[in-house]
C-alpha cells in the first residue's frame, strides 16, 4: 500500500489515471490464465492425445459436480471436520510447546535433532499405524491429522522465539513482567508472525493428510468420494471431487491469510520497512 | 585462541543434547511399551531389529531402492520444470499476472486426491508415483524461484545489461545466482514433499516400494515390519535432508559471509 502511494505521488496524474485503467483489464488477465488452461484441458480430452476414459472434458467434470452436488457437500463437510478438529489441537499444543522450548537452553538443545528427524518425516507412513492403535474412524484422523500438523507449528514457534530481540526482552524486564506474563504479553506478540507462517504451511498439510487418511483408510470425506469414484470408473465424478479438494484448501488458505491480516496488522508492517 | 575452543565445545554440547534428547525418547518408548504390553505397540528395540532386518533382505532391493529412485527423480523433474518455469515467471511480469489465479488453485490442491487420477492415466506402476511426486513437489520450487527472480534489485540486472550480458548468459551468470538462495530454500521443502508423496502413492497403488510394504505389512498384521518400515522413512528423510544441506553449503559457500552479517562462518 504505501509503496503503491508513494509510486503514484512520483507519477503525473496523466499516468495515474492510465494506472488506473490498465488495472482493470489487469484484473481480468489472471482470469485469462484459467480459461486457456481450461481450454488445452479440453482439447486434449477431446484429441484423445490422453486416454479418453482417463481424462473427461471440462464441462463433463462441471457437469458432475452438478449432479453430484449433495454428496460433495456432505464429503466435503466431513473432510472439513477432521481437519478442523486436527489443526485446532495441533495449534494450541505446537505454540504452547513451541514457545516453552524455545525459551528454554536445554530444552532447546535436546529437541534439536529430534526436529530435524520428524521434519521431514512422513506422517503419511503413520497411517496404517495409527490405523493399528486406534482403528477407523473420526478420533484417529483427527489424531494423526494433529500429529502431522503439530511440528511446522512447533518448529516456527520455536524459532520464532529465538528471534525476538533482546532489546524488548531487557526493557519488558526492567519493567517488571516475569515469565509467563512475560511469554504472553512479549514473546508470543513478537513471534506471531513466525508462528503465523507456521500455521499457515500446517493448514495445508492438515488437509493432504486427512484426504489421504480417508484415501488409504476409506473413512468418508472428499478422499472416500474420489476412490469410490474411481473404483466405480466414473472418472468426471472423480474429478468432480478433485476440482472441489482443490476450491477447498484455496478457500481454507484465503480464509487464513484474510484473518491474519486482521489479527496481525504489525506481520504487513514489518515485511513493508 | 580460547574463545574458538570454548565456541567448539559448546557446539558439541549442543550437538550431544540433541542426541540426547532422542535417546530419551527412544527409552520412553522402549518403557511405555514394555508397560502397555499389547502386540500392537511393540517395543523400540523389536521396531528396530525388524528395521534393520528390512534393509539387510530381499526388501531392499523390491521395495527400498526403487522407493529412493522413485523420489529423487521425481525430485530432479520437479527442480527442472520448477525452476526454469520459476524464473521466466519470476523475470516476466506478464507471464506472472497470467499464470497467478490458475497457479494459486494448482498448488492448493490436496495432491493425494490426484493419486486416483494417476492410477487410472498411468496404471499401477513407478510411473503413477514419479508423477504424482511432480505434481506435488514442483510448487515450492516454481514458488521460491519466481519470488526470488521478481525481488532481485534492478540495479544489478542494469549493471549487468550495461556490461552487455543478455538472454542466456545474463540468466546464468547474475538471475540464477541472485535467486538462489530461495530457490535452495524451496528445493528442501519440495525434498520432504517428494518423500511424503511417495508413501502415500506407493500406499494407493504402487505395486512395490516402502510405501506399499508398509501398509501391505499392516494389513497381513506383520506390526513389527510396519514400524520397521516406519523407522527407515524416518532415516531416509534425514539422510535426504543431511545430504542436501551438505550440497547446499557447497553450491552457496560464496555467499557466506555477505549477507546475514556473520563472518565467522
Amino acid at each position: 500500500m504505501i509503496r503503491e502511494i508513494t509510486e503514484t505521488n512520483q507519477e503525473e496524474q496523466g499516468k495515474t489515471l492510465q494506472r488506473g485503467r490498465r488495472r482493470s483489464y489487469g484484473r481480468l488477465r489472471p482470469l485469462g490464465g484459467v480459461v486457456i488452461a481450461l481450454l488445452l484441458w479440453e482439447l486434449l480430452s477431446v484429441s484423445h492425445v490422453v486416454n479418453e476414459a482417463a481424462l473427461p472434458t471440462p464441462t463433463a467434470t462441471f457437469a458432475a459436480i452438478l449432479s453430484n452436488s449433495g454428496k460433495l457437500a456432505s464429503a466435503t463437510l466431513g473432510t472439513l471436520e477432521a481437519w478442523a478438529l486436527g489443526i485446532v489441537v495441533a495449534a494450541i499444543a505446537g505454540v504452547i510447546i513451541g514457545t516453552l522450548v524455545g525459551r528454554s537452553r536445554i530444552a532447546d538443545a535436546a529437541t534439536e535433532t529430534l526436529v530435524r528427524m520428524m521434519r521431514p518425516l512422513p506422517s503419511l507412513a503413520l497411517i496404517p499405524i495409527a490405523i493399528l492403535i486406534a482403528g477407523l474412524g473420526l478420533k484417529m484422523t483427527a489424531g494423526l491429522v494433529s500429529f502431522a500438523a503439530f511440528w511446522p507449528i512447533f518448529i516456527n514457534a520455536r524459532a520464532g522465539v529465538h528471534q525476538v530481540d533482546n532489546r524488548y526482552l531487557e526493557s519488558a524486564h526492567a519493567l517488571g513482567l516475569r515469565r509467563l506474563e512475560l511469554i504472553r504479553r512479549v514473546v508470543i506478540p513478537a513471534a506471531a508472525p513466525m508462528i503465523a507462517s507456521g500455521i499457515q504451511v500446517a493448514i495445508s498439510l492438515a488437509l493432504v493428510v486427512t484426504v489421504s487418511v480417508e484415501l488409504v483408510g476409506g473413512t468418508g470425506g472428499l478422499g472416500q468420494f474420489v476412490l469410490l469414484a474411481q473404483q466405480g470408473n466414473a472418472t468426471a465424478t472423480m474429478f468432480a471431487g478433485v476440482i472441489v479438494g482443490g476450491f477447498l484448501g484455496w478457500a481454507l488458505n484465503a480464509v487464513y491469510l484474510k484473518m491474519i491480516d486482521r489479527a496481525l496488522p504489525w506481520k504487513s508492517q514489518g515485511e513493508r520497512s | 585462541m580460547a574463545g574458538a575452543n570454548q565456541k567448539g565445545r559448546s557446539a558439541l554440547l549442543r550437538i550431544s543434547l540433541g542426541w540426547l534428547g532422542l535417546v530419551v525418547l527412544a527409552v520412553a518408548w522402549q518403557l511405555a511399551a514394555t508397560a502397555i504390553g499389547k502386540t500392537i505397540f511393540p517395543t523400540f528395540t523389536t521396531s528396530i531389529v525388524a528395521a534393520v532386518r528390512l534393509v539387510t533382505g530381499h526388501i531392499l532391493v523390491s521395495d527400498i531402492l526403487p522407493s529412493i529412485g522413485r523420489t529423487i527423480l521425481g525430485f530432479v523433474i520437479s527442480a527442472i520444470v520448477g525452476i526454469t518455469a520459476g524464473l521466466i515467471i519470476g523475470y516476466n511480469e506478464n507471464a506472472r499476472t497470467w499464470t497467478g489465479t490458475l497457479f494459486d488453485f494448482l498448488r492448493s490442491l490436496p495432491t493425494p486426491l490426484l493419486v486416483p487420477i494417476a492410477v487410472v492415466i498411468f496404471g499401477i506402476n513407478g510411473h503413477m508415483v514419479i508423477a504424482t511426486i511432480v505434481t506435488a513437489a514442483i510448487w515450492p520450487i516454481l514458488i521460491n524461484t519466481a519470488n526470488g527472480t521478481s525481488s532481485i534489485e534492478p540495479t544489478m540486472l542494469d549493471t549487468a545489461k550495461t556490461y552487455g550480458l543478455r538472454g542466456k548468459s545474463l540468466f546464468l551468470r547474475v538471475v540464477l545466482p541472485a535467486a538462489s538462495p530461495q530457490i535452495f530454500a524451496g528445493l528442501r521443502i519440495a525434498l520432504s514433499v517428494s518423500l511424503v508423496v511417495m508413501v502415500v502413492a506407493e500406499m494407493l497403488g504402487g505395486g512395490s516400494g516402502i510405501g506399499y510394504y508398509i501398509s501391505n505389512a499392516q494389513q497381513s498384521f506383520n506390526i513389527s515390519g510396519s514400524y520397521g518400515g516406519v523407522i527407515i522413512l524416518a532415516s531416509l528423510g534425514w539422510i535426504f535432508d543431511s545430504l542436501f544441506l551438505v550440497f547446499e553449503r557447497r553450491m552457496l559457500a560464496w555467499q557466506r559471509g555477505t549477507v546475514g552479517g556473520m563472518i565467522d562462518a
